[in-house]
């Protein structure tokens, strides 16, 4: 039977409350069975990618989805923010750096605010 | 900072006008009303040997920050809000400074402990652990090797005088391992073009970046060609990227 298991997590758009974030991925790619390398990879895409959002902390919120797929983890983080604020952009950097730690990665925004979604495969 | 009701009415009637007015006095008063609670949370940091008039200082900053983004429509109290906010910037001064922010002490152990299991247990299977194996093998749960792995995080930022986490010594500082003389750094400048952010990066964290980013190694087959631990390498790169947004953003 194919699963598909969902965990939503709503933080602060403050850096100290990524490390849930963090920690939540980690906790399901580790179910996953996902190597200390790739947990590595998926912690630190994550928080290049939070960051891209809240920049040094916002106020308002970071919505999380996290799907567990049979052999990925695909990750979905929106920022409900409080009076607009600037367009989020990923820097030609940060572009190469995703590309290397995540199978896929987009950043965009619409009306609702900015948001990002990542998939990273089980290797092997 | 208890107020008395009377006292929280009249703030919140504040934060109300300043939201719609942004009216410089209004502002002012604001602060002045809440500096005594960035006073209170400097002082709670004040035993890392930085003098308290400095921290008060940065408290005094977070809590300016907090004073502007606060939006009273919001079902969160201003002190709640404003201590996210003036603690985070006493943890960034700390950072900054070099300071790290400390995991628990256990944790930090078996961080350490991980980094040489990780790089025996690579060994032995020909590919990085999962953390199942690794749990099994440090005898500790898989919750508390991710949360060892955060508290790593917390490590890497860490001053350059602080012990190399899963280096080959454990007294041996991070200092130590970013040599200007080391041969396979040879061209670091060249690729520190790709950007001027890189190019104020330690060559070796540079090295590193590029090894990953750029060639696609992976962080256990730079730890070999390096010839340091791939914790060592983890908290490199995560401290790099980090410096890197911090960069960016000025």
């Amino acid at each position: 039977m194919e699963s598909s298991d969902e965990v939503r997590l709503a933080v602060p758009a403050m850096p100290e409350f990524l490390r849930l974030a963090r920690v939540t991925a980690s906790g399901l790619a580790s179910r996953l069975g996902f190597s200390f390398d790739e947990v590595e990879d998926l912690r630190l895409a994550i928080d290049e990618l939070c960051y891209s959002l809240i920049g040094r902390g916002r106020a308002g919120t970071v919505q999380l989805r996290y799907v567990v797929l049979p052999e990925a983890l695909e990750v979905e983080g929106r920022g409900e923010f409080d009076g607009g604020g600037p367009q989020p952009v990923l820097t030609e950097l940060s572009e190469r750096i995703l590309d290397a730690l995540v199978d896929e990665h987009d950043l965009s925004a619409d009306g609702d605010g900015p948001r990002f979604r990542l998939l990273k495969r089980r290797s092997g | 900072m208890p107020f008395d009701p009377e006292e929280r009415a009249e703030l919140k009637r504040k934060f109300v006008e300043f939201a719609e007015t942004r009216d410089a006095s209004v502002r002012d008063q604001l602060i002045e009303a809440h500096l005594g609670l960035a006073e209170y949370l400097a002082r709670r940091f004040s035993n890392r040997g930085e003098p308290l008039d400095d921290l008060v200082q940065v408290a005094s900053v977070g809590l300016v920050k907090a004073v502007d983004r606060f939006d009273p429509e919001r079902a969160v109290e201003f002190s709640t809000y404003a201590t996210h906010t003036i603690v985070g910037e006493l943890k960034r001064h700390f950072r900054d400074k070099g300071w790290a922010v400390r995991a628990p002490r256990r944790m930090q152990e078996l961080y350490l402990r991980l980094g040489k299991l990780v790089a025996s247990l690579s060994q032995e299977i020909g590919r990085s652990p999962t953390i199942p194996e690794l749990a099994t093998e440090a005898g500790v749960t898989e919750e508390e090797v991710l949360e060892a792995m955060e508290a790593g995080q917390a490590y890497r930022f860490a001053s350059l005088d602080a012990p190399a986490p899963g280096g080959d010594d454990d007294n041996e500082s991070l200092g130590a391992h970013m040599g200007e003389d080391d041969p396979g750094l040879a061209g670091a400048e060249d690729r520190a073009a790709l950007s001027p952010l890189i190019a104020t990066l330690a060559p070796r964290e540079q090295m590193i970046l590029h090894l990953r980013f750029f060639e696609g190694l992976t962080q256990s087959e730079i730890a070999e060609r390096l010839d340091i631990s791939q914790m060592h390498v983890s908290r490199l790169l995560a401290r790099s990227l980090a410096q890197l947004r911090e960069a960016a953003e000025q």
